[in-house]
C-alpha cells in the first residue's frame, strides 16, 4: 500500500516538474549568521540581556510538513486529518517539547536513514507511551550535503546550505500529521526561520492543496509572511516556503493554516507558538525594574503609553524591586516570566501550552472521502486539549496512531497533564482554535490568575496590573490567554493532590457517543 | 443531494471562483462610517428583500427613513449617492452630537401580522411616548398602509449623554424581529476637540502624498471620546449579525398567508419558531463577503447601504466601531496588529476615576469578540515596526530616487518630520535593511531570507505581487531588471496599489461561508496602502 501511495505522489510531483523548470522544490533555510546576528558563534544560545545596545537573541529554525495524517480520539476512533507534522526537532516534539532548533541543532543531517513513520517506528518503545522515546535526532529531515555545489566549487564540504534529499522528507513527512501541529518556542529578538514543506495529502490525491502558516497575532505583520493565501503566496505540493520572522513581543500566540480556514482548521491544521520575554535573559539576581528601564531606551522595545496606544507593558506603577529568578534561559532548569513585567509578577516555575480545539467526526469522515463538505451545520463531537480528549489527556508520552500506510505515527505528542512541583507556580499558555463555538475551561481547585490576554500583558497605561482571579476562562477560536495556577500554598495544595481542569459546557465532557471524557485534564501537585 | 453537489462545485473550484468574485468589486471603494445626522429622526419599520452573494433574496424587516433626514455624514458632497431608503439592514446609522436631545419617531409599516414594533436605545435614559405600552418600551401598532392610523407612531427622546458607539434594536419580540433585521447603530460624537487631536475638516497633513491631491476627511469627529488618547485619522463601523434562512422563509410564508388580516383578528399574528437555530448567512453590515467590499450605497443593494472595506496608510490611527447584533458571539480577528479597546457601549475604560485621568485601561486584542447588543470602540494601526526588513524595499544603490528616500527617526523611531514623504511613518530602524539574501531586480541583497521560486507558489487575488509595500517597491523587486511589473493580481494591482492586504474575519471559521459556500460570510480584506496610493473613501 505504501508503495502505491508513494508512486502516486511521485507521479504528482512529476506532473509539477514541467511547470517548475527552475524550481528549488524542497529546501530548508537556517543561516548560521545574518546581518542582525553576524557572529555565528553567538547564535546557538540565548545571550544575557543587559542593555539594548547588545545584539540580543539568536537564530532559531524549524521545518514542518504540510499534509495529512490520522489521530486517535478518546473513544479509540481513528480520525483522518489535514495536518502539519514535524520535519525537524523530531525527538523534542515526540517528547512533548517545542521542536524549535538553534542552527547548531537544525543543520545536522540524520546519522542514519529515517524510516517511514519515524520517529514512532524508530523509537523504543514504539507504543509511544513513555518518555524519553529512545530516538534522539533533532536536525532537519532531508538535510544533506549539496554535492553539486561542492563539485562546482561554490561550497566547501560539508556544505549544509539547505539542500535536501526529498526521499527522507517524503518517507517521514507523508502521513506524519500531528494534532496539535508542532510546537514552536522562540525568544524575543530571535530571528525565526520556519520552513513549510508541502508533502501533499496522500489520502486525497484529488486535492492539489497548498498550505500556509498564519502566525496569529503577529504585530505589524507583513502580508507576505502572514499566510493568508488570498493576500500572499501559498506553497504548492512538492515545494518548501521559508517564513521569516523577527520574534515579536513576548506572549502566547498560536498558528494555523489559512487555506480554506473552515476546512483546514477543522481538519486539524492548528498549532501553538509562544515567545519568551527578554526578561528571561536577565542574569540571575538582576534588577527587573532596571532591566525594563533599559528596554525603554530602545524605540523598538519601549512602551511609552503617551506615544503608542498598542503597547501593553509600560513600567509598572509600583517598583517592587524584584530580582531575576532562575529561568530556562539564564541557566535554570525550568521557569521564566510570561512577559517583560518589570515587577516579577508573571513568574512561573513550569509552563504548559494548552490548545483547545474540536473535531466534528462527520466532517472528518467526509474529508477523507471525495465528497463535498457542509459548513453551516458543523458540529464538534470531540473536544480536545492538545489534540486529546479525556482520558487520553492524562496519558504520558506521545500517542501513536496506525495510519493508512500500516505504520505507527506519533499523532498526538502532547499530553495535557499539569504537573506542578509542590509550592510552585504553573503558567498555562491557553489558546483556542475551535472553528465552531466558544469553549469554557474551569479550574476545580486552584484559582486561575489571568495575567495576559491575546499575547499582551494585562496592564493599563498607567502601569497598574489588571490581573484577575477566576475559576473559568472562555475562549473562542482565534483567542489566547495566559493563566497562572499558583500552588505556593502547600497547605491547600499539598504534594500528591490532584485537581481538575474541565469544561462546564457539560455536553463537551463527552467523546462522541461516550458520555464521559472530552475537555478535561488533571492538575497534579508533585 | 443536489444542494451538496452544487456546493462542491463552489468549494472545490474556488480558484476559479475568486477571479469572478474579484471582478465584482474591482472598483476601488472604501468604507468610513456613513450615516444620517440631525436631532430628530423619522424612522419607519418595513419589510423588503435583502440580497446575499449566493443569489438569495432573503425576506427581512428593517428600519429606514420615512422622510428625508436632515443630513448625511459624510455629506453628499463627499459621498455622492448617500441615501436613506425606507427599509435597510442594518438600520440607518444615527450620528448625533454629545449633549444633544435626540428624538426618534418610529412608524410601524410592517405587515399587520408582524405585530407591534419598537426601538430600544440601551445606554440612554429614554422617554417614550405614543403608541401602546409594551413590555420593554412603547410600541407602535402595525399599519402597513400608513393612512388613518393613529397609534402606529411612537417617539423616543433622550439626551446623547456621552460619546461612543452603541447598538439600537427592536424591543418587541426580539428573538424574531432582530433576526429579521431590526437593528442599527447610534454614534455619539464629542463636541470638543481634545488636545492633540485634529479637528474634522482640517485635513491632517499626512494624508497628502507626493503626486496625490489631498485625501478628503471622512471622519465624523476628531476623537472617539473626550480623551486625547482617542484621536483618530480614519474610522470604520462593522455590525455583525447572522441569519437563519428557514426563519425568514417561514415568516414570509405566514405574512403572505395573512395578507390583509385585521389587527383585531385572533389569527392575525405570526407563529415563527426561532429555535432550533441554524444560521447560514454571516454578515458584516448586512452584507456577506464579497458584497461587503462593494461601495456604500451601491445600487445593487438598495436595502443594504453600508459596506466593510477598510483601507489605511501606515501609521494612521484607525477607529473601529464594532457592534454585535443578532444573537451569537463572533470572534472577529483583525490580522496585522492588535486593537486597543477604548470603551464599551460608550463607556470609556480608564485606569482610574480621578478627574482628568487619560490613561486607558481597555484590553489589547487581536480578536475582538462581538457580543449581541455590545458595541466596542477600538484603535488599530499598522506601521511595519519590528519586521527587521524594510517593507518599502529601499535600495540606496538604486538609480530611482523613490527607492532611496531618507528615513529620519523622530523620538519614537518613525519618519514623521517630512509630512508629505512617501515613506511617512516608516519605521527607521529597519530602513534599508534587506530582506532577500540575493539581490534581485532593484532590491539589494544581503538579507536573511531566500525567496522561493515563484513558479512553485500560488498567488492570491489580493497579493500585491512582491513582499514589499507599494507599486514602486513591487515593480523594482519582481523583474530581473527591476522594471517588470508582476502579472496582475486582480484586487490589488501591483503597479497601482500593491497594498498589504490583511484578512479581517470571524475566527469561528465556518462563519466565513455563505450558505455553505466558501469564501463568504464575515470576511473582508483590510488594505494598508503605501502613500503612493490615494485612498478615496467616497463612492
Amino acid at each position: 500500500m505504501k508503495k502505491l501511495y508513494q508512486a502516486v505522489l511521485f507521479v504528482l510531483l512529476c506532473c509539477l516538474t514541467p511547470l517548475v523548470a527552475n524550481a528549488q522544490s524542497f529546501r530548508v533555510q537556517c543561516p548560521t549568521s545574518t546581518i542582525t546576528h553576524p557572529n555565528a558563534a553567538n547564535n546557538n544560545s540565548e545571550p544575557a540581556y543587559t542593555a539594548p545596545t547588545n545584539v540580543n537573541g539568536a537564530i532559531k529554525c524549524q521545518q514542518i510538513s504540510g499534509g495529512d495524517g490520522y489521530s486517535t480520539m478518546g473513544d479509540g476512533t481513528q480520525t483522518y486529518m489535514f495536518s502539519f507534522g514535524p520535519l525537524s526537532g523530531l525527538s523534542k516534539i515526540a517528547n512533548g517539547q517545542p521542536g524549535t532548533d538553534f542552527p547548531s541543532e537544525f543543520n545536522v543531517p540524520s546519522p542514519s536513514a529515517l524510516l517511514p513513520g519515524a520517529p514512532a517506528t524508530m523509537a523504543t518503545p514504539s507504543s509511544g507511551t513513555s518518555v524519553p522515546i529512545g530516538f534522539g535526532y533533532n536536525g532537519a529531515v532531508g538535510l544533506t550535503a549539496d554535492l553539486d555545489a561542492i563539485a562546482d566549487g561554490k561550497c566547501v564540504a560539508p556544505c549544509l546550505d539547505g539542500h535536501v534529499d526529498p526521499r527522507p522528507i517524503i518517507d517521514v513527512g507523508v502521513l506524519n500529521g500531528n494534532i496539535p501541529a508542532p510546537l514552536f518556542a522562540i525568544d524575543e529578538d530571535d530571528e525565526f526561520f520556519l520552513t513549510l514543506t508541502n508533502v501533499g495529502m496522500i489520502m486525497r490525491p484529488d486535492l492539489f492543496e497548498q498550505h500556509t502558516v498564519h502566525f496569529h497575532g503577529y504585530p505589524n505583520a507583513s502580508t507576505f509572511y502572514d499566510g493568508v493565501p488570498d493576500a500572499s503566496v501559498a506553497i504548492n505540493i512538492g515545494g518548501s516556503f521559508t517564513y521569516y520572522y523577527l520574534a515579536p513581543d513576548a506572549g502566547t500566540y498560536f498558528w494555523h493554516c489559512h487555506i480554506t480556514p473552515p476546512e483546514h482548521l477543522q481538519m486539524g491544521m492548528v498549532g501553538q507558538i509562544y515567545v519568551r520575554p527578554r526578561q528571561d535573559r536577565v542574569a540571575l539576581g538582576g534588577d527587573l525594574y532596571a532591566s525594563l528601564q533599559q528596554q525603554e531606551l530602545d524605540n523598538r522595545t519601549k512602551c511609552d503609553s503617551t506615544q503608542d496606544i498598542l503597547c501593553s507593558n509600560p513600567l509598572p506603577a509600583i517598583n517592587t524591586a524584584a530580582t531575576a529568578a532562575s529561568t530556562v534561559v539564564n541557566g535554570g532548569h525550568s521557569g521564566g516570566y510570561a512577559y517583560n513585567d518589570g515587577d516579577g509578577s508573571t513568574y512561573y516555575d513550569v509552563e504548559y501550552p494548552i490548545q483547545i480545539h474540536g473535531f466534528d467526526p462527520s466532517f472528518h469522515f467526509v474529508g477523507m472521502t471525495f465528497n463535498p463538505e457542509q459548513f453551516a451545520d458543523m458540529k464538534d463531537k470531540y473536544f480536545l486539549l492538545n489534540g486529546r480528549s479525556y482520558p487520553d489527556t492524562v496519558t504520558t508520552g506521545p500517542l501513536a496512531t496506525q495510519s493508512a500506510d500500516g505504520k505507527m505515527h506519533f499523532s498526538q505528542p502532547l499530553p495535557s497533564i499539569i504537573n506542578i512541583p509542590a509550592g510552585k507556580k504553573a503558567l498555562l499558555r491557553i489558546s483556542d482554535l475551535d472553528v465552531t463555538e466558544y469553549q469554557t475551561l474551569a479550574s476545580l481547585g486552584i484559582p486561575m490568575t489571568v495575567i495576559g490576554y491575546n499575547a499582551k500583558l494585562l496592564r493599563d497605561q498607567a502601569g497598574n496590573n489588571l490581573y484577575y482571579n477566576t475559576n473559568s476562562i472562555t475562549l473562542a477560536g482565534g483567542e489566547s490567554l495566559d493563566v497562572i495556577l499558583d500552588a505556593t500554598d502547600t497547605t491547600r495544595y499539598p504534594s500528591g493532590s490532584v485537581f481538575y481542569l474541565y469544561t462546564p459546557n457539560l455536553d463537551h465532557l463527552s467523546n462522541d457517543a461516550e458520555n464521559f471524557g472530552g475537555l478535561m485534564t488533571e492538575v497534579r501537585i508533585n | 443531494m443536489r444542494t451538496m453537489k452544487m456546493n462542491t462545485t463552489f468549494s472545490k473550484s474556488r480558484l476559479l471562483l475568486v477571479p469572478v468574485l474579484v471582478m465584482l468589486f474591482a472598483a476601488t471603494v472604501y468604507a468610513s462610517a456613513p450615516g444620517i445626522t440631525g436631532t430628530t429622526f423619522n424612522l419607519t419599520a418595513r419589510d423588503a428583500f435583502i440580497s446575499q452573494p449566493d443569489g438569495a433574496s432573503v425576506y427581512s424587516w428593517g428600519y429606514g427613513c420615512s422622510s428625508a433626514p436632515s443630513g448625511f455624514n459624510p455629506p453628499a458632497t463627499l459621498m455622492p449617492g448617500a441615501t436613506c431608503p425606507t427599509m435597510q439592514v442594518p438600520g440607518p446609522t444615527l450620528i448625533v452630537m454629545e449633549g444633544q436631545t435626540v428624538t426618534v419617531n418610529l412608524t410601524n409599516n410592517l405587515p399587520t401580522s408582524a405585530g407591534n414594533t419598537s426601538i430600544l436605545f440601551p445606554g440612554f435614559n429614554v422617554t417614550a411616548t405614543g403608541g401602546v405600552v409594551g413590555l420593554l418600551t412603547h410600541e407602535a401598532l402595525p399599519c402597513p398602509t400608513p393612512t388613518a392610523c393613529t397609534t402606529n407612531t411612537v417617539s423616543y427622546t433622550f439626551v446623547a449623554s456621552s460619546p461612543g458607539t452603541r447598538a439600537y434594536y427592536s424591543g418587541s419580540q426580539g428573538d424574531l424581529q432582530v433576526e429579521m433585521g431590526l437593528y442599527g447603530a447610534i454614534i455619539v460624537v464629542p463636541t470638543a476637540v481634545p488636545t492633540g487631536c485634529t479637528a474634522v475638516g482640517s485635513i491632517p497633513a499626512h494624508y497628502v502624498a507626493p503626486g496625490n491631491s489631498a485625501e478628503a476627511d471622512y471622519r465624523l469627529a476628531a476623537s472617539a471620546y473626550d480623551n486625547p488618547r482617542s484621536c483618530y485619522d480614519r474610522e470604520y463601523l462593522f455590525q455583525f449579525s447572522e441569519m437563519d434562512p428557514g426563519i425568514h422563509k417561514n415568516a414570509l410564508a405566514q405574512v403572505t398567508a395573512r395578507t390583509g388580516c385585521a389587527a383585531t383578528s385572533p389569527t392575525c399574528h405570526l407563529d415563527v419558531p426561532t429555535e432550533p437555530y441554524h444560521p447560514a448567512y454571516f454578515m458584516i453590515n448586512g452584507r456577506s463577503m464579497p458584497d461587503d467590499m462593494d461601495p456604500n450605497y451601491a445600487r445593487e443593494y438598495p436595502h443594504q447601504p453600508y459596506n466593510g472595506n477598510p483601507h489605511m496608510h501606515p501609521g494612521e490611527q484607525v477607529l473601529l466601531r464594532i457592534i454585535g447584533q443578532g444573537r451569537w458571539q463572533h470572534p472577529f480577528h483583525e490580522h496585522g496588529n492588535h486593537v486597543r479597546i477604548l470603551g464599551r457601549d460608550g463607556n470609556l475604560i480608564l485606569s482610574s476615576t480621578t478627574a482628568g485621568e487619560v490613561n486607558l485601561a481597555g484590553p489589547l486584542l487581536f480578536t475582538t469578540t462581538t457580543t449581541p447588543g455590545l458595541a466596542m470602540d477600538g484603535i488599530f494601526y499598522w506601521t511595519g515596526k519590528g519586521l527587521n526588513w524594510d517593507p518599502y524595499g529601499h535600495n540606496p544603490a538604486s538609480s530611482d530616487s523613490t527607492a532611496k528616500l531618507p528615513c529620519t527617526p523622530d523620538a519614537n523611531g518613525y519618519n514623521t518630520a517630512a509630512t508629505t514623504a512617501l515613506n511617512y511613518y516608516e519605521w527607521c530602524q529597519d530602513h534599508n535593511k534587506p530582506l532577500e539574501a540575493a539581490p534581485f531586480g532593484d532590491v539589494a541583497g544581503g538579507g536573511p531570507a531566500t525567496l522561493p521560486d515563484p513558479n512553485i507558489l500560488a498567488n492570491g487575488a489580493w497579493f500585491g505581487g512582491s513582499p514589499y509595500l507599494g507599486p514602486n517597491a513591487t515593480v523594482r523587486a519582481v523583474g530581473p531588471t527591476g522594471t517588470t511589473p508582476p502579472s496582475g493580481t486582480i484586487a490589488n494591482s501591483p503597479t497601482g496599489e500593491a497594498g498589504f492586504a490583511f484578512m479581517w474575519h470571524s475566527h469561528n471559521e465556518r462563519e466565513i461561508t455563505t450558505n455553505n459556500i466558501f469564501p463568504g460570510g464575515m470576511l473582508m480584506m483590510m488594505l494598508v496602502d503605501s502613500r503612493e496610493f490615494q485612498i478615496d473613501e467616497s463612492n
